[in-house]
């Protein structure tokens, strides 16, 4: 990059800075996360700039991934490595857990949707501590319901506000309890290696100061130029990211481990530091025509506006339609058949990363590979079958209103029995008008 | 009459319902506007949605081309299907770029988008009728998506009396025929519910939407017909027609 290294003492380890909501919105968040009506920071503003940042994270990924491993290979107190896949990296876990197959993670999508899934076939048992934090509180109101009740906080210019809560610059600790926590970075700055959180509870916070081995999991494309670069992502997550935030809150019973529980271990200095840095597919993406994916940021701003959302989050894992575009390019995602390309998910997205089109794309390609079931097949050409439909009409009306012929029409077609199909008009349009054409 | 469009009808209008095309015909001809129908095949969305690549390349380029001859002299292209606009202005270019297609994409328009801003230049006869009527308008993905959502209510607006006392831009659930099948059917009517209880829940005299999927959708939960904004507006013009002939 040809910047000049930072002049300050390297330290044992790189600082990791965790960012929270602003401090005087934290007081009213016992329930929920609250807004600040006065706060209306230019969004516009903040999208050009944040798009500065990941096209040059996309650009120069190679030589941010060097950079980072030099300032990172300076600090005497950390462990480096570097996975190109899940096996990989959950090897490297295993490797170095010590005994202990217990885990926190967070709420990551790299943690949760890529390393999780090989973790747990390793044997390792894992929480999503994130949602144990509910547990005082006592009558948690789910006031969000569904993606659609969602306020539109954005519209009404209403945004949250992050600054810096903790910074951890050492290891030292008397609270350190024997467990993994296993932390997806939202971003790390490849000049000096300071690595950014953002939180909403304070489970990463707990985590940094009581799990004996701490993995940081630096995705490819979370790897920034700089410390302001990185903190400004960061930010921009928690802004863009809010509504979806809401969307998540609420305790999970299945993820209520309790950490706290576990004995303080004696002496309690033995703490590691590993940072993972996790390929799994991303460095294809650039040169596979995919590249705009890297430019994603994780907000999950798309997720807000996407209706099968819903449905597919219920499945485990961190959904967003970027993530489920991911997952199949991964392969651990079958064809994207639940899009059904309503286009919403560009919307808000702040990089402005055209999801449809990906989606589109990735369709195409695989059925290009693998072909079209027959079913598909049939109903590729809807001109056909409504030429014939208005050439028989009103037999053709007849019929798809049988209630004797649905069944069939659903095993062969594949067109459920009560699906409402059209009816057809024995005059179209073009025989409306005088000759067929008007032009 | 001097001024001319193109209409790209599509197949829900030329197939299912060609009172769309006809009152979008009558429409322009009030405004003096001449409407030019070039042979046209079915836009190309569906056959994407089916992953038929070769079926949608033949014709999206069969399109584009007689569009762009017939809108060569400089006409606009208008079309009253939200999915085929989306296709022409936008999905289509990735997948199947050329001359014509760049061309047809920018000179494609919504029929409420480019009626409003035929009224936003003062030259959108708005000699329509009393219309006493409270209407429900749902904003279809594809026009969302293009950030068209204001243009079809403030368009409505325009009818004296008519007042679009709810608005829904929730999805619908239909994505075509995606809802119509077998493995999808479930999780389409389980999208589609806030709409059709927003529906239920509505005192108003129409539902009012430019898709024809929305409209068999919300017809499928609720029994309620909905129409097509441009048949509205075709309505307080005849009525129009008829108070001042009586």
């Amino acid at each position: 990059m040809g910047k000049e290294r930072p002049k300050e003492v390297v330290a044992e380890i790189p600082s990791i800075l965790v960012l929270e909501p602003a401090a005087e919105q934290r007081k009213r968040r016992a329930a929920g996360v609250e807004v600040r009506k006065e706060f209306q920071p230019d969004l516009e503003s903040i999208k050009t700039h944040l798009k500065e940042i990941r096209h040059h994270s996309r650009d120069n990924h190679s030589v941010l991934l060097e950079e980072l491993q030099r300032s990172l290979g300076q600090y005497a107190g950390l462990k480096l490595a570097i996975a190109s896949d899940v096996k990989q990296a959950a090897s490297y876990i295993k490797e170095i857990a010590g005994g202990t197959d217990l885990a926190s993670i967070n709420k990551s999508n790299v943690v949760i949707n890529e390393i999780r899934p090989e973790l747990e076939a390793s044997g390792f048992k894992t929480y999503i501590r994130y949602f144990t934090e509910f547990k005082n509180i006592d009558k948690f109101e789910r006031k969000v319901e569904d993606y659609w009740a969602l306020p539109g906080l954005h519209e009404r210019g209403l945004v949250e506000s992050f600054d810096i809560a903790k910074t951890v610059t050492q290891l030292n600790s008397s609270e350190v309890r024997d467990y993994l926590a296993i932390l997806g970075v939202n971003a790390i700055s490849a000049e000096d290696g300071f690595a950014f959180f953002l939180q909403h509870m304070s489970n990463i916070s707990k985590d940094l100061q009581q799990a004996r081995k701490i993995v940081l999991v630096v995705s490819l494309e979370k790897v920034v130029q700089d410390r302001e670069a990185a903190s400004f992502q960061t930010r921009s997550m928690g802004i863009f990211g809010l509504e979806s935030v809401l969307l998540d809150l609420g305790p999970k019973e299945i993820e209520g481990y309790d950490f706290e529980s576990l004995p303080i271990l004696a002496g309690g200095q033995d703490r590691e530091l590993h940072v993972l840095i996790l390929d799994n597919g991303r460095g294809g993406l650039v040169s596979g025509g995919y590249q705009d994916l890297f430019l994603c940021i994780d907000c999950r701003a798309c997720a807000r506006q996407c209706p099968i959302g819903l449905h597919l989050v219920k499945k485990g894992w961190v959904y967003s339609p970027k993530n489920y575009l991911f997952g199949f390019l991964q392969g651990w995602l079958p064809p994207t058949e639940a899009c059904f390309h309503c286009g919403r998910c560009q919307v808000e997205c702040p990089v402005d990363i055209d999801i449809p089109t990906l989606i589109w794309r990735a369709q195409l390609e695989h059925y290009v590979r693998h072909g079209r079931t027959w079913k598909k097949r049939l109903l590729d050409n809807p001109e056909l079958l409504a030429k014939l439909g208005s050439l028989t009409a009103p037999l053709s009306n007849w019929a798809k209103d049988n209630s004797l012929l649905k069944p069939i029409m659903e095993t062969l077609v594949g067109l459920h029995r009560k699906a409402q199909l059209p009816a057809f008009h024995r005059q179209t349009l073009r025989k409306l008008i005088k000759g067929g054409s008007r032009g | 009459m001097a001024e001319k469009i193109i209409y790209f009808a599509g197949c829900f209008a030329n197939y299912y319902d060609p009172e769309i095309g006809k009152a979008l015909i009558e429409v322009m001809e009030r405004n003096g506007i001449e409407v030019l129908v070039p042979e046209q095949k079915c836009c190309g969305m569906p056959m994407m949605a089916n992953s038929n690549v070769k079926g949608a390349a033949k014709n999206f380029n069969y399109n584009v081309k007689s569009l762009a001859r017939a809108a060569s002299p400089g006409y606009d292209i208008i079309t009253t299907c939200p999915s085929c606009n989306l296709m022409l202005r936008k999905e289509g270019l990735p997948f199947f770029d050329s001359e014509e297609a760049s061309f047809v994409s920018s000179h494609v328009y919504d029929a409420g988008e480019y009626l409003l801003r035929l009224h936003n230049q003062s030259r959108l006869d708005t000699h329509f009728r009393e219309t006493p009527l409270k209407v429900f308008y749902h904003n279809p993905c594809h026009l969302k998506v293009q950030n068209i959502t204001k243009e079809p209510v403030a368009l409505l607006k325009l009818i004296p009396g008519l007042e679009v006392s709810g608005v829904n831009t929730s999805c619908c659930g239909m994505g075509g025929s995606y809802g119509m099948k077998k493995d999808n059917y479930a999780l389409s009517v389980e999208i589609a519910r806030k709409v059709w209880e927003e529906v239920k829940s509505t005192e108003e005299d129409r539902v009012v939407t430019e898709c024809g999927g929305c409209n068999l959708q919300i017809e499928a939960g609720t029994g309620i017909r909905g129409v097509h904004p441009i048949i509205l507006l075709n309505e307080a013009y005849r009525s129009s027609e008829a108070s001042e002939a009586a």
